[in-house]
């Protein structure tokens, strides 16, 4: 087996088609007739504006705008003035059209790699492969045409240049696989828009795979099965058609309105961990951010990320965001995730120990940073700040004291942030439950975190096997506790929404509907589902569900119960 | 010569999308257009210059335009700019 990112979803069965990368040659000449080289470089780039021109027109109406576009930036870049008289004072000097050409891309690439942003450096692979096709056109060599490739292949590369991806037959194409590339690289974005499978970054994948091996793609996991059995190749099929059917179900819900069958309107957000996942949000339409952890800055490396760097990834989710709400959930990190750096000690139980807002009021210096660049960032788009695992409303009155002493400073010495900024608290202790009429009056919402709810509630841990049958959110005791929390922030007058796994569970749908939450948010590629499960339900019928519900006495009934209605 | 100091606001900042749309627009001008960022010139008429100039979000940037059409040329940028290239 290999394995790779999964890039694009879905799974795909098929043969190998390897795509190799074309070698092109010339001899560099020095004494060339310019006039002749000048001729012959016009031509080239005649026959690939017209190859291209064709090509955008045909993903525009097959693929998309968007698509359409990489391959209209090649065209825009080989329009250049500049590029062009580059090249044509290297031609006036007696070098061949081939040499004149690749010496200026080769400048570019050099130029776009060097620079320290990852847009740019995706520039360097476009120049690339303008490179290589204008000089296949140059030399006359032939170019692997991806579009005549049979039905039915898996097409395997070392690297997929966007011109490649660009030319595939998505009828004949089953998946993508390839040595070189990331989430965010042309071939994915492509892959994605075309609903083809796709695993990149697979180490040796031309060498391990052969020209008509059957293969199974795994475009969730990143796995590929090399050699698969016969039980192995019909499971993928079966599953690769309830995936597809489902994702035509569910893609009816793109563009739609997050509403109950009844036209009562909630928002829809999606969870995220690091700015990036925000674009994925996008992609199944989120409508916001209802969580955005902000754990991944401060992991894997040997000291605390400065301001300016959480600013930068802070503002990055907000401008992807556009205006849309985004939910910051300050840094919750405690004794079960060694940092070593933060100098925390082993603990005896660390779910009930030194962690989220409790080590950041202790550590007040890491705590002031992450504050500054939230309220510096504020001023880019719709930020909220959420504080997690708080037990009572002293420690939000700590929070908030730290908040206005910064925006005090701010103000004073014209540095912009967003006067309206809303603090949140997160609700995932029974303190916090019981505290919620006091903590309503202070907090300007509330976010429901199902998960920590749970185990806090039945005082069990998760990962204990003798324990864990306890674990449920169906229980009695954690359902009442999320009605009260909802019915005081009501009252408040305050939102609530909820950033747990609960938020997306077609069983807790009809009762968060009843109780009247305000915001589900869940992870991207749940929020579809999570929508079309939000307009399966009326009030009066979620209402009807939750009464019956909520009057029975066991976790046990209430389950049963909640099968029997969501299937009904 | 005319120029004008401006800050780019757009969240992509002059990347592919927006660079294609300025150049665009400013090659229709006969006269010269130069970016200058952090005190470095760039061709504006030059989509590869202006990726390789990698001129983001936030930062301040002034526009000088010189010769036939500058002031037509310099007031196309300042609205293409400040209008976020339309994104």
């Amino acid at each position: 087996m290999l394995k790779g990112i999964g890039v694009s979803k879905g799974y795909g069965i098929g043969r190998v088609v390897i795509a190799n990368e074309t070698q092109i040659s010339y001899v560099s000449k020095k004494d060339c007739n310019p006039e002749k080289e000048h001729e012959r470089f016009i031509s080239a780039l005649d026959a690939f504006f017209k190859r291209n021109q064709e090509l955008a027109k045909k993903l525009s109406e097959t693929v998309g705008e968007k698509e359409a576009e990489i391959i209209n930036g090649h065209i825009m870049m080989m329009r250049d003035p500049y590029m062009s008289s580059e090249i044509e004072k290297n031609i006036a000097d007696g070098i061949c059209a081939e040499d004149a050409f690749a010496r200026v891309c080769d400048t570019f690439i050099a130029m776009f790699s060097s620079v320290d942003d990852e847009m740019t450096k995706q520039r360097a692979v476009d120049v690339k492969d303008i490179k290589t096709e204008i000089l296949g056109i140059l030399t006359g060599t032939e170019i692997l045409d991806l579009s005549r490739i049979e039905k039915g292949s898996v097409l395997v590369a070392k690297e997929l240049t966007p011109s490649m991806t660009a030319c595939i037959n998505k009828d004949n194409v089953v998946a993508l696989v390839t040595e070189i590339g990331s989430k965010t690289s042309h071939a994915a974005i492509l892959a994605r828009a075309m609903e083809i499978p796709a695993v990149l970054s697979v180490v040796g994948a031309t060498d391990e795979l052969k020209n008509g091996d059957v293969i199974v793609v795994n475009g969730i996991t990143g796995e590929i099965i090399t050699s698969p059995t016969n039980e192995q190749t019909a499971f993928y099929l079966q599953k690769r058609l309830e995936y597809i059917s489902e994702r035509k179900a569910l893609s009816r819900f793109i563009g739609l309105e997050s509403k109950t069958s009844d036209g009562i309107k909630v928002d829809l957000y999606g969870n995220i961990g690091t700015p990036e996942d925000a674009e994925r949000v996008l992609e199944y339409d989120g409508e916001g951010i209802g969580l955005f952890r902000t754990e991944f800055l401060f992991m894997d490396r040997t000291s605390a990320p400065g301001e300016n760097e959480q600013f930068e990834a802070y503002k990055k989710a907000l401008l992807i965001m556009k205006g849309k709400q985004v939910i910051i959930r300050t840094l919750d990190i405690g004794g079960d995730k060694d940092i070593p750096y933060m100098g925390m000690k082993k603990e005896e139980n660390p779910f009930l120990g030194f962690r989220a807002i409790r080590y950041c009021l202790k550590n007040k210096d890491i705590f002031t940073t992450q504050l500054r660049a939230l309220i510096r960032a504020s001023n880019y788009g719709n930020l909220s700040i959420m504080i997690p695992l708080i037990t009572g409303v002293d420690e939000l009155r700590e929070a908030k004291g730290m908040i206005k002493d910064i925006m005090d400073e701010f103000r004073a010495n014209d540095i912009p942030f967003d006067e309206n900024l809303k603090i949140g608290v997160m609700i995932e202790t029974p303190a916090a439950v019981i505290m919620a009429d006091v903590l309503a009056k202070e907090a300007d919402f509330f976010s429901i975190g199902t998960n920590d709810l749970t185990g806090y509630t039945l005082a069990v841990d998760r990962g204990n096997a003798d324990v864990e049958y306890l674990y449920s959110s169906y229980s009695p005791s954690v359902l009442r506790s999320i009605k009260h929390v909802i019915t005081e922030a009501k009252k408040a007058g305050i939102p609530v929404g909820m950033c747990g796994e609960g938020a997306a569970d077609p069983m807790l749908i009809p009762l968060l509907i009843s109780f009247g939450l305000d915001e589900f948010s869940v992870s991207a590629t749940s929020i579809l589902s999570t929508r079309k499960e939000l307009s399966r339900w009326s009030k009066s019928e979620a209402d009807e569900a939750a009464e019956r519900v909520m009057s029975l006495d066991t976790e046990r009934k209430i389950s049963q119960e909640l099968c029997k209605i969501t299937s009904e | 010569m005319v120029s004008k100091k401006l800050t780019l606001t757009n969240a992509q900042g002059f990347h592919m999308r927006p660079a294609m749309t300025f150049t665009n627009e400013m090659v229709k001008y006969p006269c010269s257009v130069t970016i200058i960022s952090n005190g470095t010139e760039t061709d504006g008429k030059s989509l590869m210059n202006i990726i390789a100039a990698c001129i983001k979000c936030g930062m301040e940037i002034e526009v000088r335009c010189d010769g036939e059409k500058e002031e037509e040329a310099l007031a196309a940028a300042v609205k293409l700019i400040e209008s976020g290239f339309g994104e």
